[in-house]
């Protein structure tokens, strides 16, 4: 067994570094057939393992492969733990992978970086799988460390390009505050459990239960902090959300990738992969929950007024993003785990769909330009169909279920302010229904705004992009019905995942509620959020294709709100105005005062002038004239002789004793 | 009766004026040499009066070899002046203050 | 009062003024006489504490070879008596006074008290027949024979020392290397210059 899960995690890793090292010589074809072929080879172990571990019920599989290093009591090496989760993980990473593979022959066609792209999109696999097979924290820090890295190279891809240079550094740089706090987290978990190993950590939860730290803070809290702020960072929550949409400068495959299905869900994933330690702190998940609900709802808003088409489903990313947050803050982690698992679905396809678009429009994403586009590209416009209406929670497709769960967890939470964020999550469901329906009118519906040489050229693109979406918009569609019972409520997850029932029982409480997953459709028109979807997309109907003067009418009137809308909060301002012109500021002022005026002209230069100043004083001494040398002798002596005869210890008189 | 304390308080006078000596006539090198010999022949007394008056001839001893060394050091040190003389024309001490830091 | 009691005490007189008026003396002959003259006393001292060997080898060596040697050099080299002269009375008072503090405290230290008659007795004089260089010589060439050739070499580096340092090489002898002569070659003799015939100048 120990050689499949190797197998699966390095697959992709040879795959890439043989085309990124040879790429050129192998040429565009061999290139991606041995990297599909990795991602192949590992989606399909990926599943075997599924199999192995969920449905057959194998044992959990925790072992250390390889002694990294040792450091007095720590051990740090690399090893895999595989359960459940872990399983599940495996399965959508590599199977989104795989498609993305897929779609990246027809979508780089024509770009010269092929191989190199290849390449990196395996070896951002490889990572990810490392991250989620690890077993220690130190190799979940790699993967962390090393899906940030390879995102950086991919959203910079286009080098050339000055706004993804632009985009690429904020990303990391922005990631990078995250690991910081992840870091810090990592560290103090180190110093109260003195383990970085995952089992032996949970073990000790209990006795690391009462202590504090800085006077009255509970040690537990402090960590789930931290630990939540490296999760902020790479799935992308208020404050830390900002790099996400500038990260759409790369290709799309890797928006669809890396910032829909598999990086951004890494907070997640560990998050919840540390269920035992947040379950014990009510404050950290309160906090987690709060800013879960501030994403899903703000960041929803922002999608309403965007132009660019991967705009739009980026601000959707992180929405719901925000909503599984929501359902990590309130203990029903396995629900979050599920809508991350549909979400991973129906947002590639969104993405995919959206490249699509971009490829046949001749890399236009404008949207205000499209309109009308279903008949061209019937293909795109149905698995975008049926990727929108997984989106917004359409009774029946995957989004519907896991959703509906979310919002029905919270309801059920007693944390503070959980009655605020049940009213958040729900207007959030009026909100993404209304952005993504504007996008779909006004691309696939509608009069065609596009101009006339790209509308002459205009079709279907090629099988190499479309069948991936038909892959991805299956599960979209059918994955919610037939895995919401058992991962929720039979115990897919139970071995991975801990809760603390009596306090947080939300999950407990669906699963009272939960009858079937039919009669979750059938129950559906009865629900809030239900009306709240139909709602949204009656709006985006009237506003997108009924009366689409109404639109401008409505911006211009609220000129106010719509600038706020459209300068995204003033985040992206209040960043640049503190902390970039902060930081340059300080670097002057440290180069200036402290390395300038303090270290050159006082420490250096001043223990120069010091040293020549007591060498002035001490010189006149050495006059050169013989007769003062002999002076100081004889004054010497007279000063001994008189210092033996007053000090007393003298043996031959006693004067002065 | 000459007690030890008259021939080690007349040595001491002696050696005191060669102090004085050395003080008054600082920028006369010769002035300076001879000083230093009469320092050494108050020493020498010093030394004698001791031996004589412990019975110990070691005394003796070593006034012979502060007699040797000091006609060594007159020697050196005369060549010496003689060397300053050739190079700057004067003995002068106020003119050899190279040592001048 | 005893015979060498006043001998002590017209030597002793005389050693102490002789000294002291040599160091205020402003020509420096009349100081080296003086210095003469308080060596003198000093060896008859010598001679009341019955060394009478060192007492003769003082003149003999000190007066005889030292002095002499330091009236050379006084003779040799032309001294500018104005501006020594000059410098002397500013400093008198400051010696004086070192010189006062210094012995005052040795008188303290040296005093009757320590090492008065009562403290060291005055030993018997030795016989008539007391050889004070055969006692010497028992000693030294037995107990302080290394300090005796140490001295030896001493006195050999000093004569090396002193003609090292004054000697000026080969300055005023010019003498003939042999092998150099041999070997020279013409064109370190000769150089032959071309000069262009030119016009005669007419002159006038």
């Amino acid at each position: 067994m120990e050689n499949i899960y190797l197998t699966l995690a390095l697959a992709p890793l040879v795959g890439s570094l043989i085309v990124g090292l040879a790429g050129n010589r192998l040429g565009r074809t061999l290139s991606h057939t041995i990297t599909i072929l990795g991602v192949a080879v590992s989606t399909v172990l990926a599943l075997y393992v599924f199999n192995h571990h969920v449905l057959e019920g194998a044992d959990v599989f925790n072992e250390n492969l390889y002694t990294w290093m040792q450091i007095g009591s720590l051990n740090i090496s690399v090893g895999f733990l595989i359960d459940n989760l872990t399983s599940v993980m495996l399965v959508i990473v590599s199977f989104v992978s795989l498609m993305v593979h897929i779609y990246t022959i027809g979508y780089m066609h024509d770009d010269d970086g092929y191989t190199k792209f290849f390449s990196y999109i395996s070896l951002f696999t490889f990572a990810m799988f490392m991250l989620v097979m690890s077993n220690n924290f130190m190799q979940l820090f790699f993967g962390w460390e090393a899906v940030g890295l390879v995102s950086y190279l991919l959203i910079g891809f286009w080098h050339g390009k000055e706004s993804a240079v632009e985009a690429n550094l904020k990303a990391f740089l922005v990631n990078r505050v995250g690991d910081f706090g992840f870091l810090l987290g990592i560290a103090l978990l180190l110093m109260f459990f003195g383990t970085l190993d995952y089992a032996e950590t949970f073990a000790l939860t209990d006795q690391v239960n009462g202590q504090t730290i800085f006077g009255d803070m509970s040690v537990i809290t402090v960590i789930c902090l931290l630990l939540f702020v490296g999760a902020m960072g790479k799935s992308a929550q208020v404050p830390l959300h900002v790099w996400l949409p500038g990260s759409m400068e790369g290709p799309t495959p890797i928006s669809a990738l890396i910032h829909a299905a598999t990086m951004v869900t890494a907070g997640i994933f560990m998050v919840s992969r540390m269920s035992p330690i947040f379950e014990l702190s009510d404050v950290a998940l309160t906090v987690v929950m709060v800013i879960g609900a501030i994403t899903a709802l703000f960041m929803g808003l922002l999608g309403i007024v965007q132009n660019d088409i991967k705009r739009v489903v980026a601000y959707s990313t992180l929405s719901q993003l925000g909503y599984m947050t929501v359902a990590l803050g309130v203990s029903a982690y396995s629900v979050a785990i599920f809508h991350l698992m549909t979400h991973a679905f129906f947002k590639a396809l969104l993405f995919l769909a959206a490249g699509s678009v971009i490829v046949a429009m001749h890399h236009e994403q404008d949207i205000r330009k499209m309109g009308n586009l279903r008949k061209k590209m019937p293909i795109t416009y149905i698995t975008s169909l049926v990727g929108t209406l997984a989106l917004i929670g359409f009774p029946g497709f995957a989004g519907f279920f896991s959703k509906d769960m979310i919002i029905e967890a919270v309801h059920f939470s007693n944390l503070p302010f959980a009655e605020w964020v049940y009213y958040a999550v729900v207007a959030g469901v009026f909100i993404t229904a209304l952005y993504s329906f504007r996008m779909f009118f006004l691309v696939f519906h509608g009069q065609s705004r596009v101009d006339r040489h790209t509308e002459e050229h205009l079709h279907e693109t090629a099988p190499s992009i479309t069948a991936p979406l038909i892959m991805l918009a299956i599960p979209s569609a059918i994955i919610g019905y037939f895995t919401i019972e058992p991962m929720l409520f039979t115990g897919w997850l139970d071995n991975a995942i801990t809760i603390n029932s009596e306090a947080h029982g939300s999950v407990a409480a669906l699963k009272e509620n939960f009858h079937s997953a039919t009669g979750l459709i059938t129950h559906s028109v009865m629900t809030l959020p239900f009306w709240m979807m139909v709602g949204g997309i009656a709006t985006a109907w009237l506003f997108s294709l009924y009366r689409t003067q109404w639109a401008d009418a409505i911006q211009k009137r609220f000129r106010r709100i719509n600038y706020v809308l459209e300068s995204l909060y003033g985040f992206d301002r209040f960043n640049e105005i503190v902390f970039v012109r902060g930081s340059r500021k300080l670097g002057d002022i440290l180069w200036r005062i402290s390395d300038m005026a303090i270290i050159d002209q006082f420490v250096v230069n001043g223990s120069a002038r010091f040293a020549r100043f007591v060498g002035s004083v001490i010189r006149p001494v050495q006059t050169g004239y013989l007769y003062h040398y002999a002076f100081f002798m004889i004054i010497g002596l007279m000063l001994v002789l008189t210092w033996v005869l007053v000090s007393g210890n003298n043996p031959l008189i006693d004067l002065g004793s | 009766m000459i007690a030890l304390s008259d021939y080690l308080i007349l040595s001491a006078i002696v050696f005191c004026i060669g102090l004085a000596g050395i003080f008054i006539n600082r920028t006369n090198i010769i002035m300076l040499l001879m000083c230093v010999e009469l320092i050494l022949a108050a020493v020498n007394t010093n030394f004698i009066a001791f031996s004589y008056y412990s019975g110990d001839v070691a005394g003796q001893i070593f006034v012979f070899f502060i007699l040797t060394v000091a006609a060594a050091e007159v020697a050196i040190g005369l060549a010496i002046l003689t060397l300053m003389y050739r190079n700057r024309g004067s003995i002068d001490v106020d003119v050899t203050n190279s040592l001048k830091g | 009062m005893e015979f060498t009691s006043i001998l002590f005490y017209v030597f002793g007189f005389c050693f102490v003024a002789s000294a002291a008026l040599m160091v205020t003396a402003r020509n420096t002959m009349k100081a080296a006489m003086l210095l003469i003259l308080s060596f003198f006393s000093a060896a008859s001292i010598w001679l009341l504490l019955e060394a009478e060997f060192l007492a003769v080898t003082l003149i003999l060596v000190y007066v005889g070879a030292v002095m002499v040697l330091f009236l050379f050099v006084i003779k040799m080299l032309d001294v500018d008596q104005s501006t020594l002269r000059a410098k002397f009375t500013k400093y008198l008072p400051l010696g004086i006074v070192v010189a006062v503090i210094v012995i005052a405290q040795m008188a303290l230290v040296l005093s009757a008290g320590q090492f008065g008659l009562d403290v060291v007795a005055e030993p018997a004089r030795h016989a008539a027949d007391y050889s004070n260089i055969t006692e010497l010589a028992n000693v030294l060439y037995t107990a302080y024979v290394y300090p005796f050739e140490l001295a030896a070499v001493l006195l050999l580096i000093a004569i090396i020392a002193a003609i090292t340092l004054v000697h000026r090489k080969g300055s005023r002898s010019k003498k003939q290397d042999v092998s150099e002569q041999v070997n020279v070659q013409a064109k370190d003799r000769m150089r032959l210059v071309s000069i262009p015939s030119g016009k005669r100048k007419e002159s006038k």
